[in-house]
């Protein structure tokens, strides 16, 4: 209805003449309209703010019960996980110390391939053949975790067991490959991101001196990129510490930190992975339930930090690349 | 020379990037490979005749006639396998056959009584079929062929004598022929242990071919068929001509898997060559066909997935990425355009795009337990629903957790219409807003759409925030979107580690995933032609 | 434009609220879930219009699901906790038990391996890493992968229970969310050792005789193999006669109740 209307008043002027300036009325109606729809806009907009502030506020409500029969201390300091046991023990290292180990390993696959994949699409490759690289990355990222889950529980695993002897084929190497997999598309298109953006001038300098390509890549390109790629690697840092379906069924989820540490081929647990495959089966209100929402707020406040330093370095890749 | 050593460190490294890239489609092939290879075997196979029969009892589906028809050509052949065994286990059922003759023996008085036969002739008949039936038990208790021989033959011998012929006593003869059968060439010590090697003979024949006829119907959906697939038949005819033990070769050393063939077991009975009987005629036995079951993605499931197919999971999943995009659509355009149009580089901005990239790194699993603690037992309590997972919690949590991705999409898609368009038709008197609805938003919609699509697909593999708030493995088709739901992507977890049957059909534990994995594939790269061509009409322009 | 879905949705709410009647809601223990699920494919083939959903989640979340009404039959794999009876009592709902069949919690390892019966303690001194190959119980020299089931569930309440006593597992145990997922890691792994109900137990694997007992149906179902136990379903007050639920609870006294409790490997309590 409304519109119909403007657009006969629309008609009408255009035949007449009509002064150029609007009306006072006119002027504040499209002062308060602008205005209004402003702030209307402002509002949607600030959905995330909403959701991130909602998020926070009910995983930490739902978690404080914990401090009220537990000690956070305890919880943060103590290994040995059994939430069954009379009395419970909710002794996190372990699990934490899980998370983190094949959050590492999975970076020590990921990072040199990655940088090597951004440095052949941004450098060497010519545009025709990228355009046919790029849909394989984007693929890789798009297949969904449940997807590598399987994979690695029903194809990998017994190939691991069978072709390298492991008592058991669900362990830290089984989860960080699939990890590695998952997190390599972010570290390459965000590392290929900033290293293409660095513009040519650095680069023909390079050249002209006499370097070869490889010396250009690691002596010039890559320190002059390193803050985009030191971001890229938290974003796949990120994406590994906080990736569910494949740790949880991939990784054995033995709550232990592998004994030495460099025996990778052992079973160990995620927080992720705790949280999945124990919050379904928690009756509300008890001190496990809430141990799993803790869990929850250090998961989130751990990826709140690494996003801040990401964004930190993003920043600074931006600033870097607009000076050169 | 220290030039040329530059020379190869360059040329290795160029090889290095160039493997690095070649690794990753590798990877993407020896992930994708073998899964699509063998979800593929739910669509395409080599379906038999119970597989048609399954279709029909099941869903309903195929032609009553032909099948009819086709069932009794295969069991006319099955009979002849049925009769077989039924042969063997009557001769060797000496119990059975004990009481059959005595229950012979027994109704034979009345008969010959009813008859009006007494007297002499009378005792003489019943002192006879006495004799048979001594016989008869005598021979079937020993373990000496001779014995059995002569006493079997002493039986047979009345065969020809009138007065039992068209009685009741001419029954003695097929029992007694039977056993001579039977045991002819047996190992009599080894009675016992036919008796438990032809269960095991049966137990396979019914997963080959369903119940036997006449049996009652099993009232387990997967009991009533037999091999439905021609790969499922051929690893039950391998049971059936092997037997597979674990022996001991060495002490100290783990058990070896040794095969021996299922005739030796039953060397020298008629049985022996039952099995090689089976192996030749088991296409007529079960007529084979390729079969093309595009009905896989539609069907319902019995019996935890193993018949049918994953038709209430892809409803359950469109439901859920549906419904979750009809949210996060018009937030995310909404804020999209807000950070572009009207947005200046003011305090509150940053916070938003603080926000923004701060949700797009939250865990999908903290999404999970938000959902958990916020839609389902929280704001599903106060509106006065029940307080359980649900299609809206789900779709409400997945919403927020694509919000991000909208918004950047739908960010850059708008931000790349180029400006002269709007200042053409702010130039022209159209107003903010009128600019934005009419120029920039056709023109930034295929990079949207892209965005959208992205969105869908992301959210439709998503399984950890919707693993408390949604989803179930087994359940009803949801009527409302106040109950939860299967979906493929819970599904395909609890088909790969949770459910004891998907292990006994791997091609439907693979048709799940595979199906979730082409259906996001599929929209990806609708997303990536889209863009393709946005691309092209810009770098045309 | 938001509200009108909104407000569709209440509607669609609402009317699926007065479909109640014919809804029938199960959750709870992963183990009970099978024969659930049988149960109620049969139900729904007899009444089309029931609508049954079965949750396998865990025996302490059945509980608290009945407690707080979001069931009707809380399926449970242990008998209810003094907490979780006096928390129902609180709301005045009052538990009622129905055992509807027995499970045997057997000890499962490869087919290779020579090893065939171990004693209570010894498979408790496996899981507290005491024992750490199989040499030191006259097996072949292989190291011993423990698989247990998660905490949370009630096989493992069970064991943790029967043959644990109690006792704390070590911390190199790896732990799996499903029977089936025990199943399999046992069968693919030569040198594991891990628990499944009954129902899991097949060819591909061996059960172990524990404490001399043999773990078949007739042994768990008198109870002489020491690790066997009641399924029980759990109602809020006894269902009203004639009632669906009721229906549902006494399923497992008829013929049909008994041969689909047996197809899913369980161990019937009567025996018609």
């Amino acid at each position: 209805m409304d519109k119909g209307n403007s657009t006969l008043t629309l008609k009408r002027t255009a035949g007449t003449f009509r002064p150029l300036a609007l009306t006072p009325s006119e002027d504040l109606k499209g002062y308060i309209l602008a205005h209004l729809g402003r702030a209307v806009l402002f509002l949607i907009a600030c959905t995330s703010v909403i959701a991130i502030f909602l998020i926070f506020l009910f995983v930490i409500r739902e978690s404080v019960g914990f401090l009220q029969t537990e000690s956070l201390w305890g919880y943060l300091s103590k290994t040995g996980w059994y939430p069954q046991a009379e009395p419970a023990k909710f002794g996190s290292v372990a699990i934490i110390a899980g998370s983190l180990y094949v959050t590492a390993a999975s970076l020590a696959f990921a990072v040199p391939i990655g940088i090597l994949a951004a440095a052949f699409l941004s450098d060497i490759v010519s545009f025709r053949i990228r355009a046919v690289v790029k849909p394989v990355i984007e693929l890789l990222a798009a297949i969904p975790s449940v997807a590598y889950g399987f994979f690695a529980v029903l194809i990998l695993a017994p190939f691991l067991q069978k072709k390298f002897g492991f008592p058991t084929g669900t362990n830290a190497l089984n989860a960080s490959i699939i990890l590695a997999v998952m997190a390599l598309p972010t570290i390459i298109s965000v590392a290929e991101d900033s290293i293409s953006a660095l513009g040519r001038e650095l680069r023909e300098a390079s050249y002209s001196l006499g370097a070869t390509r490889m010396e250009t890549m690691f002596k010039v390109v890559i320190p002059a990129a390193h803050s985009g790629i030191i971001a890229a690697v938290v974003l796949g840092m990120m994406r590994a510490i906080g990736e569910t379906m494949v740790v949880w069924m991939a990784s054995g989820n033995a709550a232990q930190i592998p004994h030495p540490w460099w025996d990778i081929s052992q079973s160990v647990r995620t927080m992720t992975a705790t949280i999945a495959g124990e919050m379904g089966e928690t009756p509300k209100d008890t001190s496990h339930y809430y141990a799993l929402f803790m869990m929850g707020v250090l998961l989130l406040v751990l990826t709140f930090s690494l996003n801040i330093v990401s964004e930190y370095f993003l920043s600074r890749a931006k600033k870097a690349t607009g000076r050169a | 020379m220290k030039l040329a050593g530059r020379m190869i460190l360059d040329k290795t490294f160029t090889t290095l990037t160039a493997l690095s890239v070649l690794l990753l489609s590798v990877i993407l092939l020896v992930v994708l490979g073998p899964m699509i290879y063998r979800g593929s075997g739910a669509v395409i196979f080599r379906g038999t005749v119970e597989f048609r029969k399954m279709q029909m009892g099941l869903f309903e589906r195929g032609d009553a006639e032909a099948l009819d028809a086709e069932i009794a050509q295969a069991q006319e052949v099955r009979d002849a396998v049925y009769r077989q065994i039924d042969e063997f286990r009557q001769g060797i059922d000496t119990e059975e056959l004990n009481e059959k003759a005595r229950k012979i023996h027994r109704e034979f008085g009345g008969e010959l009584r009813s008859n009006g036969i007494t007297g002499d002739e009378y005792s003489e008949l019943r002192s006879l079929t006495k004799d048979i039936r001594d016989k008869l038990e005598e021979a079937s208790e020993s373990q000496d062929k001779a014995l059995i021989r002569r006493n079997i033959e002493d039986v047979l011998e009345h065969q020809d004598d009138d007065r039992l012929k068209g009685t009741l006593a001419a029954g003695f003869f097929p029992l007694a022929a039977n056993f001579s059968k039977a045991v002819e060439n047996a190992d009599l010590a080894k009675l016992s242990q036919y008796t438990e090697a032809i269960e095991q003979v049966e137990d396979i024949l019914r997963q080959l071919f369903g119940p036997k006829p006449g049996e009652p119907t099993p009232a387990l959906a997967r009991m009533r068929y037999g091999a439905t697939r021609c790969d499922q038949a051929q690893i039950l005819l391998g049971k059936l001509l092997w037997i597979e033990k674990w022996v001991q070769t060495e002490p100290g050393k783990p058990l070896e898997k040794i095969k021996t063939p299922r005739s030796e077991q039953f060397a020298g009975t008629p049985l022996e060559s039952l099995p090689g009987f089976v192996e030749k005629n088991l296409a007529k036995m079960l007529r084979p066909r390729l079969t093309f079951y595009w009905q896989y993605f539609i069907d319902d499931s019995y019996n935890s997935h193993y018949f049918g197919g994953v038709g209430p999971e892809i409803l359950g999943t469109l439901l859920i990425t549906v419904l979750g995009m009809l949210f996060a659509i018009p937030l995310g355009l909404v804020s999209a355009a807000y950070l572009v149009e009207c947005a200046s580089d003011n305090l509150a901005v940053k916070i938003i795009r603080m926000c923004i990239n701060s949700l797009a790194g939250v865990p999908s699993i903290v999404f999970g337990l938000f959902g958990l603690a916020f839609f389902v037992l929280y704001l599903l309590p106060t509106f006065g629903l029940p307080s359980q997972g649900c299609i809206l919690a789900a779709s409400l949590t997945l919403a927020i957790l694509t919000l991000p991705v909208m918004i950047r999409a739908s960010e850059e898609a708008i931000r790349s219409v180029p400006q002269t368009y709007k200042e053409a038709s702010l130039a022209l008197g159209a107003s903010r807003f009128r600019t934005f609805v009419t120029v920039t938003l056709p023109a930034a919609l295929p990079g949207i759409l892209t965005g959208i699509i992205l969105s869908l697909s992301r959210i439709a593999g998503e399984t950890a925030p919707i693993l408390f708030t949604g989803a179930v493995a087994l359940g009803p088709v949801p009527k409302s979107v106040f109950q939860p739901t299967r979906t493929l992507s819970y599904g395909s977890y609890d088909m790969a580690v949770g459910d004891r049957v998907a292990m006994m059909v791997p091609h439907n534990q693979y048709g799940m995933v595979v199906t979730l994995v082409v259906l996001i594939l599929l929209l990806n790269g609708m997303a990536i032609m889209l863009r393709g061509r946005v691309f092209k009409k810009l770098q045309g322009r | 434009m938001r509200k009108l879905i909104i407000c569709t949705m209440l509607a669609a709410g609402l009317a699926g609220g007065a479909l109640r009647a014919d809804t029938l809601q199960l959750e709870g223990s992963t183990t009970v879930g099978p024969i659930a699920d049988a149960f109620a494919e049969y139900f729904k083939s007899i009444y089309p219009d029931l609508q049954i959903t079965v949750k396998k989640t865990g025996s302490g979340d059945g509980a608290a699901a009945l407690v707080d009404a979001r069931c009707d039959i809380a399926n449970m794999s242990r008998f209810m906790k003094e907490k979780e009876f006096k928390d129902a009592v609180a709301k005045n709902i009052f538990p009622v038990a129905h055992v509807v069949a027995m499970d045997g919690v057997c000890v499962i390892v490869h087919p290779s391996n020579p090893v065939k019966a171990l004693t209570t303690a010894q498979v408790r001194d496996i899981y507290m890493g005491k024992i750490k190959n199989w040499k030191e119980l006259g097996g072949p020299d292989m190291p011993i992968v423990p698989i247990s089931r998660d905490t949370s569930s009630g096989t493992y309440e069970t064991f943790h229970e029967l043959v644990m006593a109690k006792q704390e597992m070590a911390a190199n145990i790896e732990y799996v969310n499903a029977n089936p997922q025990a199943h399999a890691r046992v069968k693919g792994t030569p040198g594991a050792i891990g628990y499944v109900g009954l129902g899991f137990v097949d060819t591909s694997v061996k059960a172990l005789e524990m404490d001399k007992v043999k773990p078949s149906r007739k042994t768990i179902a008198t109870g002489t193999y020491p690790v066997s136990r009641p399924l029980y379903m759990f109602t809020a007050g006894y269902p009203k006669l004639g009632s669906m639920t009721h229906r549902f609870v006494t399923f497992h006294y008829t013929e049909k109740g008994q041969e689909l409790i047996e197809a899913k490997g369980f161990v019937p309590l009567t025996n018609y």
